[in-house]
C-alpha cells in the first residue's frame, strides 16, 4: 500500500515494502543502503532481490554520511513547478563512502554553482520535511567527519544565484 | 535476419512513411497512426486487407490495441513492447522474427503522437509537468529535482570529466542536424545556427544548453515489414533487415546506471553489426537517436564507429555531415525536424528513403547500408537495426 507523506507541489514517494525501510531511517536522519545479508551486494535504489546473488534477504547498512560528487548538472529551468522558485539548483550522483560503489541521486547546497567538481568531497544534511520524512542533501566536506549531521537546514535547495548564462 | 530463417522467409521493409509533422493541432493522436500507416502501406502497394500482423507503443497499456481497433484490424500477430525511445527499432526486429518464422507475412507498425499540442512546449526535457506521484523507484530521482534533461546532463558532465569532451563538441552535433533540417521543408527548426550559437543559448541543466536538447513535436510514422517473396511483387525496392539486437542496462534512475559515459548501445550494437556480418566501417549513413547532443556522442563510441572516449572529436567539424566521416540524421533529427516523444520510427523512415535514393538533397551517394540506432529512457535502452540495399 502506498502511502503520500508528501505536498502536492513535489513528487511524492510511492512507499512500499522495498523502500519503506529507507524513508523510516531517513526519517531518523540515518543514511542507509540497502546491503544483501548473502553476499554483501549493496544496491540503490533499494530493491527486492539482489541482482547479483538472487537472495531476498538485506539489511539496511548505516553508512557515514560522506561520498564524493561523481557527477553532477545546475539545473536551471523548473520543470517541477514548485522549484521555480529554487533555480538554480545543483543535482549530484554522489558515490557514497562504504556505499560498496552505490550512487544516489541527491543535491548539492551552500556552494556556488561554479565551484562544483567531479570528485569533491561531500557530508550528508538533513532537511525535514514533515514528521516522518527527512530527504537527505549534501553540502561541501567542511573536513572533519561530520557523518550524520544532525538538525534541519531550510527547505532551499538553492545554491549562490549564477551570474548568467555561461558556456 | 542471418540467424532466423526457420522457413526460409527473408524481412525487408517494403513501406514507410511520416505523417503530417511537426504540429498537428486539429488532429488526435490516432489520426496520426492512421495517416501514416495509409501512406507506407501506399508506399509499399498494399493496403489494410493484406496486413496479418500489427504493432504499435504508447504510453499505456494495451495501447496496440486499442491503435489496431482504430485502424479496423483484427491481426493475428502484435507487439506493443516499450523501450522508449528505442521502442520502433526493437518492434521491426521482433516483426522480423515473426516475419521470418511465418508467424505472419505483413506486419504493420505506427507510431503517432501529439505531444506539442497536448503539452504546449517545447523542449525535449522531458519534465512531465512535474508534480504528482512519482511512482516507485522514480522517485529516487524525482525528489531532488532531477528530470530527464538532468540525466543525460550528469552522463554528458561525466564524459566530459573522464574524456575532455567540450561544450563546443556537443553543440557541433546539433549544427549538423540544424543544416540537414535546412533542406526538410516539415523541419520544426530550419535557421542555420552556429557552434557559438548553441553554447550561448540559455542553459538547461548544466553542461546542456537549450540546443543541446531536441525540440518537442507532433508526428508520426509507419512502416510495413513484409518477406522478401512478398516485397518482390510490390511497388518499392525492399530493403533488406541485415541484423538488429537490443538491449537494456537500467530503468529510470541514472544513478543504476553501471557506468554513465556507456549506454546499451556498446551490448546491442556489436550483436547486430555481427548478425548482419558487417563492421561499424561497411556503413553507409547511420540515423541515430538524438534527443540530446550527448546521446549521438555516446552512441558512435558505443557502437564502434571511433573509440570510446573520442565521439566528441569524431562528431565535431562536420563529422556527421554529408561528405562527413558518418553522415548522420539526414532529416534533421530530432534535434531540428521533428521528436514527438519516442522518434525511433523516423530513424527507420529515413534510413530506408537513403537506401532507395529518395533522400533528396541530403541523399548520401551511393548509399548501400543503414544503420538505425534508438535510444530510450534514461540512457536506458538501446536497439540496432541494420538495413541494406542488397539481401545479406
Amino acid at each position: 500500500m502506498n502511502m503520500r507523506w508528501f505536498p502536492d507541489e513535489m513528487p511524492v514517494p510511492g512507499v512500499n515494502a522495498e523502500t519503506n525501510g529507507w524513508w523510516e531511517a531517513a526519517a531518523r536522519h540515518r543514511l542507509v543502503v540497502q546491503r544483501c545479508t548473502a553476499c554483501d551486494q549493496t544496491r540503490h535504489p533499494p530493491g527486492p532481490i539482489c541482482p547479483r546473488c538472487r537472495s531476498t534477504a538485506s539489511q539496511w547498512s548505516d553508512l557515514p554520511g560522506t561520498g564524493s560528487v561523481f557527477t553532477y548538472t545546475v539545473v536551471r529551468q523548473a520543470f517541477i513547478p514548485s522549484l521555480a522558485d529554487h533555480l538554480p539548483y545543483i543535482v549530484i550522483a554522489v558515490e557514497l563512502d562504504q556505499g560498496g560503489g552505490a550512487r544516489m541521486v541527491s543535491n548539492l547546497i551552500d556552494i556556488d554553482p561554479f565551484d562544483v567538481s567531479i570528485g569533491m568531497r561531500v557530508d550528508v544534511v538533513w532537511e525535514d520535511m514533515g514528521p516522518q520524512l527527512a530527504v537527505p542533501r549534501f553540502r561541501p566536506a567542511t573536513g572533519a567527519a561530520s557523518g550524520s549531521a544532525t538538525g534541519s537546514t531550510t527547505g532551499s535547495a538553492t545554491g549562490t544565484d549564477a551570474k548568467g548564462a555561461h558556456a | 535476419m542471418s540467424r532466423g530463417t526457420r522457413n526460409g522467409h527473408r524481412a525487408v521493409i517494403a513501406g514507410v512513411a511520416t505523417s503530417d509533422y511537426p504540429r498537428l493541432p486539429e488532429m488526435s493522436e490516432h489520426a496520426v497512426h492512421g495517416q501514416a500507416a495509409d501512406r507506407a502501406l501506399a508506399d509499399a502497394g498494399l493496403t489494410m486487407a493484406d496486413v496479418d500482423g500489427f504493432a504499435s507503443t504508447g504510453f499505456f497499456p494495451m495501447y496496440a490495441t486499442g491503435v489496431a481497433e482504430y485502424l479496423g484490424l483484427h491481426p493475428t500477430y502484435y507487439d506493443e513492447t516499450n523501450a522508449g525511445g528505442a521502442s520502433f527499432e526493437v518492434l521491426v526486429e521482433h516483426a522480423a522474427y515473426a516475419i521470418e518464422c511465418g508467424a505472419a507475412e505483413v506486419v504493420l507498425i505506427t507510431y503517432g503522437s501529439i505531444q506539442l499540442s497536448q503539452m504546449g512546449r517545447r523542449l525535449g526535457t522531458g519534465g512531465g509537468g512535474g508534480a504528482g506521484f512519482a511512482p516507485g523507484p522514480a522517485i529516487y530521482d524525482a525528489l531532488w529535482g532531477n528530470t530527464l534533461v538532468g540525466s543525460y546532463a550528469l552522463a554528458a558532465r561525466r564524459h566530459m570529466h573522464q574524456f575532455g569532451t567540450t561544450p563546443e563538441q556537443l553543440a557541433s552535433v546539433a549544427v549538423t542536424m540544424r543544416q540537414h533540417a535546412a533542406s526538410n521543408p516539415q523541419a520544426q527548426e530550419r535557421e542555420p545556427i552556429t557552434v557559438e550559437d548553441v553554447v550561448s543559448s540559455r542553459l538547461v541543466a548544466d553542461p546542456l544548453h537549450k540546443l543541446d536538447c531536441c525540440v518537442i513535436s507532433d508526428g508520426g510514422g509507419a512502416c510495413v515489414v513484409t518477406t522478401a517473396e512478398r516485397a518482390a511483387d510490390l511497388r518499392k525496392t525492399p530493403i533488406h533487415i541485415l541484423g538488429a539486437a537490443h538491449s537494456t542496462t537500467h530503468h529510470m534512475n541514472i544513478s543504476a546506471m553501471p557506468d554513465l559515459t556507456v549506454t546499451p548501445a556498446a551490448q546491442c550494437g556489436p550483436i547486430a553489426f555481427a548478425r548482419a556480418g558487417i563492421s561499424p566501417a561497411d556503413v553507409d549513413v547511420a540515423q541515430l537517436y538524438d534527443s540530446f547532443t550527448i546521446t549521438v556522442v555516446l552512441t558512435v563510441e558505443d557502437l564502434g564507429f571511433c573509440p570510446k572516449g573520442e565521439g566528441g572529436a569524431f562528431v565535431e567539424n562536420g563529422g556527421l555531415g554529408l561528405g562527413g566521416r558518418l553522415p548522420t540524421n539526414t532529416d534533421g533529427g530530432g534535434l531540428s525536424a521533428c521528436h514527438p516523444g519516442m522518434r525511433g520510427m523516423f530513424l527507420i523512415v529515413e534510413a530506408v528513403r537513403q537506401l532507395r535514393g529518395e533522400g533528396g538533397a541530403t541523399q548520401v551517394p551511393d548509399a548501400k547500408i543503414a544503420v538505425a540506432h534508438g535510444t530510450g529512457g534514461m540512457l536506458s535502452t538501446g536497439a540496432t537495426l541494420i538495413l541494406g540495399q542488397e539481401a545479406p
